[in-house]
C-alpha cells in the first residue's frame, strides 16, 4: 500500500541466502527458505515472547545461542540451525519441558497433532528426570474448554492470544516458575468470549475442546474447507468429520478473510446441522396434520397446486421469501424460479430486515452495491468510525480487524454505540475507543448529525465541494443550522466539543472507514442514518479517496449475496433496479423468457396481501416470519390465509408448522455453493457431510419443481448455476484470494449531489423533539448475542452450553432501581404485549436500557411496534419502551 | 462497605503517583492485604475495575509474588526462604522442623490460628541463611534450638529477641 | 554279435542285484527302516494337540486389571497400527468418571486379522494380549466379528493372572487417565 517499501537485508540461513525486509524475525526468514526451527511460544499472530527457548539458533559473531523467534534479522547475518551445538540445545530444552510432562499421549486429544510429540520424535528426546512430576489440582474450566495443566509447556500462547488478538484477557498465568498454571478468575467455570482461540493455538494438549473430547484421532478425520454459515464476516473454517459425524471445526492460520481466527459461533456452533430434530422427510398436510411422504409425492402435489392456483389467479398471486443463509446459487435459482416458472416479482429475502437499508443508501450516493473497502482497508485505516455495531457480538471477526487496527496499527477509533466502556468478561470495543459517543440506539442518528454539523461548522468540508456543488453544501448547511447544539446535547447528552474533536480527527485523517452495524441498519433510522454517514464522507471528501469508504455490516452470512442475486423485489440479479429496462431485457434474453413487469411486493406487503387474500401462495425457504416479526404484522394470520404454503426448512419452525408442504433442506455443511460475505467476497462452500436423511439442497428442489412446472431449469451441479451467474452478472467472476472492491461511481455521486440528496433531506435533518420515557420503564432493545446468530444456532448444543436461554440484560444501576439481582424474574409489558423473563446484570448495558437477545425473542418480539421505512420497506422492530416489574 | 469506599483517600493518593494507571496495582494490593490480612476475591475485582484490568490479570500478579496471601494467615506468618542460597544451607530442614513442631506444611495454618507457614523466594539475606521472616522480622542462621526459642517466645510474648531486622539501608530516619 | 555277447555276460554280483531288486531296496531304505521302527508324525488333531511355542500369536483379547476394571483407555492406537483394519474403537469419557477415557465400543473383525501382533505392540497400557487360543473355526463368518464383551471374556479365560491396578500406573507419570469426580461430565 502506501507504506514505504521496507529496506531489504540479505542474510544466510544454513548456507542459503535470503532477502527479507529489515525487522523480520530470524524464524520467519528461515521459514521462507524452508528451514523449520522448532518452537512452542512463537506464533506469527503474537508478539515474540521467547519464553520456551526451543528456537535457539547459532548466529555467527554472537557468542551465545539466540532465540530465533525474537531476534530480528540484520544485514550479513549468518544463521546456523543445524549444528551439533544447536541440536544439543534443542534436546536439552526439550528434556526440561519433558521433565514435568505427564506423557499421557494415549489419552490426550492432541496426540497426533502435537508439537511436543513431533519434536520428541525428531530429537528422540529422553528425560533423565526421575523425581516426582508436578501435579496440578485439576479444576473445572468450562463445559466447552477442557484443560489439563499437567501437559502445559507454559508457552503462554493462549494467554497472549486472549490478550493481544481477542482483547478479552480472560486467561492468566497463575503462580510462578514450574508451577505456573493457566487459569481464569474465580471459582466459577470460565466465562469469556469462547472464541476457541486458546484451543486452536495450544501447541500441546493442555487446552482442548471438551465438546469433541475423546471422540476422534486426527488421522481419522476428513476435512472440508468451507465458509461459516452464521454471520456476514464469511470466515473460512475447516470442518472435520468422522463419517457422518461432525467432530470439530478449526481454521488454519492465514486461511480466508478471518486469517484463522474464529468466534464462539464458528468454533462451537457446528452441531446445529446434526441436531436430532432435523427434518429428514418431506411432509404434506393431510386432514390438518403433517404426514411423511416421498419426494415424488410432495413435489407432484406442489406442482399440481401451483398449476391450479396459477390458472385461477395468475402468477402475481404467488410470493417467495428466502433466507440470507442460502448459497448464492440457491438465491439466484429461487428468484429465477419465481420470476420465470411462476411469473411473480413478489420476492424477498432476509436482507430486507436491515441490509437493504445500507445497500439502498450506497446505491443512491455512490452507485455501488458493495463496500468500496476491504478488510485490509480496515486494518490500514487511520480513523475508524463504528456506528451502532456492537461489533464484538454481531460481527466478531470484523471486530478483530478493528481491534488489530487500533491496538497494533494505531488507528483512531470513533464509536457511536450504546455500550458502556467497562472491562467485562467479553471484550468491549468501547474500551479501545478514542472518541466514544455513548448514546442509546434509538438516538444514534442524532450523534451522526452532530458529527456532520461539526464538520460543516468547523469548515472541515472538502475545499472544492462548495464550488462544484454549492446547492448541496448550502442545503446541508441551512438544514443543520436548524438543529441547535443545545438540542443535540439535550438529546444525546454529549458536549458539542466532543463532536468537534471527533469531526476534526475524522476530517484530518487520510484513510477513514465508516462501519454501520445492525443496531443502525435494523433501526427505524437505518436508511437515513446510512445516508447521513455517506454525507459525512462526501462532505469531508473521503467518499472516493483511496482506503476510505462506507461499510454496512451484514448480519446473516449471505445477506450481501441475496442482494446481488436479486432476491429482493426491487432488484434484478447484479443488484440492478427492476425498473432498469435495458438490464431487464438483457436478463430476459439470457433466460429465454419474459420477466414479470409488475412492481413486486416486499415482505411486509406480501404478508398484508396474503391477509386480505390477494396473495394465494407462498414459498418460504429457511425463513420464519411467524417467529421473527412482531405481533402487529399478524404474520401467522396472513400465512394461515394462504391456499398454499410451501416451506423448505431444516427444522419444523413456527412458520413451517403452518405449511401445507414442508420440504427438508440441506444445511450449508451439506452442500456445494458460494457465499458472499459482507465485504463482497465470494467464497466457496463445500460439503462436510452427506445431507441428513432425505434432505436435499434447496437448489435441487427448485430445479425439480421447475421441471414439473414445465419451465425446466436443469443443472447437473451447483457449479453450473454459478457459471450461469457469472455469465449473467458482469464482474462476478472474481472468486479469488483478494477481492477488488468496486470503485465509487462518480456519475452516481454527481447525481446525488445535484438532486438525489433532496428527496429526504428534510426528514433526516430536522429539529429534534425529545420524547421522555415515563418512570418505571426501560428502553427494551433486541440485541445480538455473541453466542448465537439468528435462530439456527439455538439448535447447537455447544452454544446452548454457553447461553441456553434468553435473559434480559440490564445495567447494575437499573438492577438497583428495580431491586433486582442476577436470575430474578421480571415481567415486561408494553402496549403490544407482555412477557416474563430472567434478568442478567451486565455492566456494559447503559442505564435505562435493557437488551434481550433476538435469538430467543419469540416472546419478546411481541412487545415491539413495527415501523416500516417508506423508501426501503424495511420493517424495524428493535426498540420499545416497556415497563418492568419484578415477579416471584 | 466495599474496599474502594473504605480506603478512598489512600487509593486516590496512590493513583495520583503513577502516570500509567495499572502501575498502581501492587501498592493497591498492599492496601487490600493490610485490610483483611489477605487479598479477597472482591477486592481483586474492585482493583481490576479501578485500574481497567481484567480480574485474571490482578490474580496473576498476586500469585506471582509470594508476599501476597490469597487466604487468611495466622497471627505469625512464617515465611521460609527457599531460594538457592538458603536451600544449600538447609532451608528444607527448617521446613521439616516447623512441620514436626507445628504440624503444618507450606500453605497451612495451625488450628489455633497462631502460625502459618509459607515458603517464599529470596529475602536478600543470603549471607546468613537459612533464614526466615515472621511477619516483618528476620530470623537468620537458624538452628533447631533457635527455632524452638523463637516459637516459644512468640507464643508467650508475641515477639522474640532473636529477631534481626528489618534491615534497611540507608538507615530509616529516626523520628 | 560280439557286443551283444558282452552285454549278455553279466557279472554275478550284478545278476544278484538284479534278481534281488537291490536298487529298489536301497531307494526304499529309509522307508523300510521306518516300517520297522514305526513312529507317527501326524498329530491326531482333535484328539491330540501340539505344544505351542512360547511366543505363539493366537486369538486377540482385551485384558483387565486385578480389580476387574478394563485396562483399555480407548486411545485408538491399535486401530492405527493395524495393517488390515481389523479393529474399530469408539472412545468416550467413562460414565460417572469425568475426564477419564475408555473405549465405549471395541470391535475386531477377526476374519481379516493376520495375527501380526502390531496392535499388542502399539498398546500403551498392555490392554491387548495374544492368547494361545486358535480354535476359532465357525460356521458363520459373522461370529468372528467380536465386540468388547467377547474380547474381554477371551481375556478373562486366557489370562487368569491379572496385572495389579495402581492409581498411577507408572511411577514417573503423573495423572495418567485419572477421573476427577468434581468435574461435571462432558455435555452430550
Amino acid at each position: 500500500m502506501t507504506t514505504p517499501t521496507a529496506q531489504m537485508v540479505r542474510i544466510m540461513i544454513d548456507g542459503m541466502t535470503v532477502n527479507v525486509p529489515k525487522g523480520t524475525l530470524v524464524i520467519e526468514a528461515a521459514r521462507r527458505v524452508g528451514v523449520m526451527i522448532p518452537h512452542f511460544c512463537y506464533h506469527p499472530k503474537l508478539k515474540p515472547d521467547a519464553n520456551c527457548r526451543m528456537c535457539l539458533v547459532e548466529i555467527e559473531k554472537v557468542p551465545k545461542l539466540q532465540t530465533a523467534c525474537s531476534t530480528p534479522v540484520d544485514e550479513g547475518m549468518n544463521v546456523r540451525t543445524a549444528t551439533t551445538v544447536v541440536n544439543d540445545a534443542h534436546k536439552s530444552v526439550l528434556e526440561f519441558i519433558l521433565a514435568n510432562h505427564p506423557l499421557d499421549c494415549p489419552v490426550c486429544d492432541q496426540g497426533g497433532k502435537c508439537d511436543l510429540q513431533d519434536f520428541s520424535h525428531q530429537y528422540t528426546a529422553t528425560s533423565r528426570f526421575t523425581e516426582t512430576k508436578r501435579v496440578f489440582q485439576k479444576e473445572y474450566f468450562s463445559p466447552l474448554i477442557e484443560t489439563q495443566m499437567n501437559r502445559c509447556v507454559q508457552c503462554l500462547r493462549c494467554v497472549r492470544y486472549c490478550d493481544e488478538v481477542m482483547d478479552v484477557k480472560a486467561l492468566a498465568p497463575v503462580g510462578r516458575g514450574t508451577m505456573t498454571e493457566i487459569k481464569h478468575f474465580g471459582f466459577h467455570p470460565l466465562d469469556c468470549e469462547f472464541c476457541g482461540g486458546c484451543v486452536q493455538i495450544c501447541p500441546v494438549g493442555a487446552i482442548t475442546s471438551r465438546l469433541s473430547m475423546y471422540e476422534y484421532r486426527p488421522w481419522m478425520l476428513k476435512r472440508a474447507e468451507t465458509i461459516c454459515g452464521y454471520c456476514g464476516d464469511g470466515c473460512q473454517m475447516t470442518v472435520q468429520t468422522k463419517g457422518q459425524e461432525l467432530i470439530e471445526v478449526n481454521s488454519a492460520h492465514g486461511a480466508g478473510r478471518n486469517n484463522g481466527d474464529l468466534c464462539a459461533r464458528g468454533f462451537f456452533g457446528f452441531h446445529a446441522a446434526s441436531h436430532p430434530q432435523r427434518l429428514t422427510h418431506p411432509l404434506i398436510r393431510r386432514h390438518g396434520a403433517l404426514v411423511q411422504v416421498t419426494w415424488e409425492e410432495a413435489l407432484e402435489y406442489v406442482a399440481d397446486r401451483v398449476n391450479e392456483i396459477k390458472a385461477a389467479h395468475g402468477g402475481p398471486s404467488f410470493g417467495g421469501l428466502i433466507s440470507g443463509r442460502c448459497t448464492n446459487e440457491e438465491l439466484y435459482l429461487f428468484q429465477k424460479f419465481l420470476r420465470m416458472a411462476i411469473g411473480t416479482n413478489h420476492i424477498d429475502s432476509s436482507a430486507r430486515y436491515g441490509h437493504v437499508n445500507g445497500l439502498q443508501a450506497m446505491q443512491l450516493v455512490q452507485g455501488t452495491h458493495r463496500w468500496t473497502v476491504t478488510f485490509e482497508d480496515i486494518l490500514d485505516a487511520d480513523v475508524l468510525i463504528l456506528v451502532g455495531t456492537n461489533i464484538t457480538e454481531t460481527n466478531p471477526i470484523t471486530g478483530l480487524k478493528v481491534k488489530e487496527a487500533v491496538k497494533k496499527r494505531q488507528a483512531t477509533l470513533i464509536t457511536i454505540e450504546s455500550l458502556e466502556p467497562v472491562v467485562d468478561t467479553m471484550s468491549n470495543i468501547a474500551n479501545l475507543s478514542h472518541h466514544h459517543f455513548r448514546i442509546p440506539t434509538s438516538d444514534t442518528h442524532h450523534a451522526i448529525v452532530g458529527l456532520v454539523k461539526a464538520v460543516l461548522e468547523q469548515n472541515l468540508t472538502q475545499p472544492d465541494l462548495a464550488q462544484r456543488h454549492p446547492t448541496y453544501v448550502n442545503a446541508m448547511t441551512s438544514a443543520l443550522q436548524q438543529i441547535s447544539w443545545q438540542d443535540l446535547q439535550a438529546a444525546t447528552g454529549i458536549e458539542p466539543d466532543a463532536f468537534v474533536r471527533a469531526a476534526k480527527v475524522a476530517a484530518g485523517a487520510r484513510r477513514v472507514v465508516i462501519m454501520a452495524g445492525q443496531l443502525l441498519l435494523r433501526s427505524e433510522q437505518g436508511y437515513s442514518g446510512c445516508l447521513t454517514l455517506l454525507d459525512l464522507l462526501l462532505l469531508t471528501g473521503k467518499l472516493d479517496a483511496p482506503g476510505c469508504g462506507f461499510a454496512p455490516l451484514a448480519e446473516e452470512n449471505n445477506d450481501q449475496g441475496a442482494i446481488e442475486m436479486g432476491t429482493v423485489t426491487e432488484l434484478l440479479p447484479g443488484a440492478q433496479p427492476i425498473t432498469n429496462d435495458t438490464e431487464r431485457e438483457r436478463i430476459a434474453k439470457q433466460w429465454k423468457g419474459e420477466l414479470p413487469t409488475d412492481k413486486g411486493a416486499s415482505l411486509i406487503e406480501m404478508l398484508e396481501r396474503a391477509r386480505v387474500g390477494s396473495l394465494k401462495a407462498m414459498f418460504i425457504v429457511g425463513e420464519n416470519p411467524v417467529g421473527s416479526l412482531p405481533a402487529v404484522i399478524h404474520a401467522e394470520a396472513s400465512l394461515r390465509n394462504l391456499d398454499l404454503l410451501v416451506c423448505q426448512e431444516l427444522f419444523l419452525t413456527e412458520t413451517a408448522a403452518l405449511a401445507h408442504v414442508v420440504l427438508p433442506a440441506a444445511s450449508s455443511l451439506e452442500k456445494h455453493g458460494t457465499f458472499t460475505n459482507t465485504e463482497g467476497h465470494v467464497q466457496a462452500v463445500r460439503p462436510a457431510i452427506e445431507p441428513v436423511g432425505d434432505s436435499r439442497p434447496d437448489w435441487e428442489i427448485f430445479s425439480a419443481l421447475s421441471i414439473l412446472l414445465n419451465s425446466p431449469m436443469e443443472y447437473a451441479e451447483s457449479k453450473e448455476i454459478l457459471k450461469e451467474i457469472r455469465s449473467l452478472i458482469p464482474g462476478y467472476s472474481s472468486l479469488g484470494p483478494t477481492p477488488l472492491p468496486p470503485k465509487v461511481d462518480h456519475s452516481a455521486v454527481d447525481r446525488y449531489l445535484t438532486d438525489g440528496y433532496q428527496r429526504d433531506l428534510a426528514s433526516r435533518y430536522h429539529p429534534i423533539s425529545r420524547a421522555s420515557r415515563p418512570d418505571g420503564t426501560v428502553r427494551l432493545e433486541l440485541a445480538q448475542s455473541l453466542f448465537h446468530s439468528g435462530k439456527l444456532s439455538t439448535r447447537s448444543k455447544g452454544l446452548l452450553q454457553v447461553e441456553g436461554s434468553g435473559r434480559l440484560r440490564i445495567s447494575p444501576s437499573d438492577a438497583a432501581r428495580f431491586a433486582l439481582s442476577d436470575g430474578d424474574r421480571v415481567r415486561l409489558s408494553s402496549t403490544s404485549g407482555e412477557m416474563t423473563t430472567e434478568v442478567k446484570i451486565m455492566e456494559r448495558v447503559p442505564q435505562g436500557t435493557a437488551w434481550f437477545p433476538s435469538h430467543f425473542g419469540q416472546a419478546a418480539v411481541q412487545l415491539f411496534e413495527c415501523a416500516i421505512d417508506p423508501i426501503t420497506h424495511v420493517p424495524s422492530f428493535r426498540t420499545a419502551t416497556v415497563s418492568m416489574m419484578k415477579v416471584a | 462497605m466495599t474496599f474502594v469506599e473504605k480506603y478512598k483517600d489512600e487509593i486516590a493518593d496512590i493513583l495520583s503517583r503513577y502516570p500509567v494507571r495499572r502501575s498502581a496495582l501492587i501498592p493497591l494490593l498492599y492496601v487490600a492485604q493490610r485490610d483483611q490480612g489477605y487479598v479477597t476475591e472482591s477486592a481483586m475485582q474492585e482493583i481490576a475495575h479501578l485500574l481497567r484490568l481484567t480480574p485474571p490479570q490482578v490474580y496473576e500478579t498476586i500469585t506471582f509474588y509470594t508476599m501476597f496471601n490469597l487466604k487468611p494467615v495466622g497471627t505469625f506468618h512464617i515465611q521460609v526462604c527457599k531460594s538457592l542460597m538458603c536451600a544449600l544451607v538447609g532451608s528444607d530442614t527448617v521446613i521439616e522442623w516447623i512441620k514436626t513442631k507445628l504440624g503444618i506444611g507450606p500453605g497451612e495454618s495451625t488450628a489455633d490460628g497462631l502460625f502459618s507457614l509459607s515458603v517464599v523466594e529470596c529475602l536478600a539475606a543470603c549471607g546468613t541463611g537459612p533464614m526466615m521472616q515472621i511477619n516483618e522480622d528476620y530470623y537468620e542462621q537458624l538452628t533447631e534450638n533457635k527455632l524452638d526459642r523463637i516459637l516459644t517466645d512468640l507464643r508467650s510474648t508475641g515477639t522474640s529477641p532473636l529477631k534481626s531486622g528489618p534491615f534497611m539501608w540507608p538507615e530509616p530516619v529516626k523520628t | 554279435m560280439a557286443s551283444t555277447a558282452s552285454t549278455k555276460r553279466l557279472s554275478l554280483s550284478a545278476w544278484l542285484k538284479t534278481i534281488t531288486f537291490y536298487e529298489i531296496l536301497v531307494g526304499m531304505k529309509a522307508t523300510l527302516s521306518h516300517l520297522l521302527n514305526y513312529r507317527p508324525v501326524t498329530l491326531q488333531y482333535p484328539h491330540e494337540k501340539r505344544t505351542l511355542p512360547d511366543n505363539y500369536r493366537g486369538m486377540l483379547a482385551l485384558l483387565r486389571y486385578d480389580d476387574g476394571t478394563e485396562k483399555c483407555v480407548g486411545c485408538d492406537l491399535c486401530e492405527a497400527a493395524c495393517p488390515s483394519r481389523v479393529i474399530r474403537v469408539v472412545s468416550a469419557e467413562v460414565p460417572g468418571e469425568p475426564t477419564k477415557r475408555y473405549s465405549k465400543e471395541y470391535y475386531m473383525d477377526m476374519t481379516r486379522c493376520l495375527f501380526c501382533g502390531m496392535c499388542v505392540d502399539a498398546c500403551p497400557v498392555d490392554a491387548l494380549g495374544m492368547t494361545r487360543e486358535f480354535e476359532w473355526a465357525v460356521y458363520d463368518k459373522r461370529q468372528l466379528h467380536l465386540n468388547k464383551q467377547q474380547l474381554l471374556a477371551i481375556g478373562d479365560r486366557s489370562f487368569p493372572v491379572q496385572e495389579k491396578r495402581l492409581e498411577l500406573q507408572h511411577p514417573n507419570v503423573a495423572f495418567f487417565n485419572v477421573a476427577f469426580k468434581h468435574v461435571p461430565p462432558k455435555p452430550d
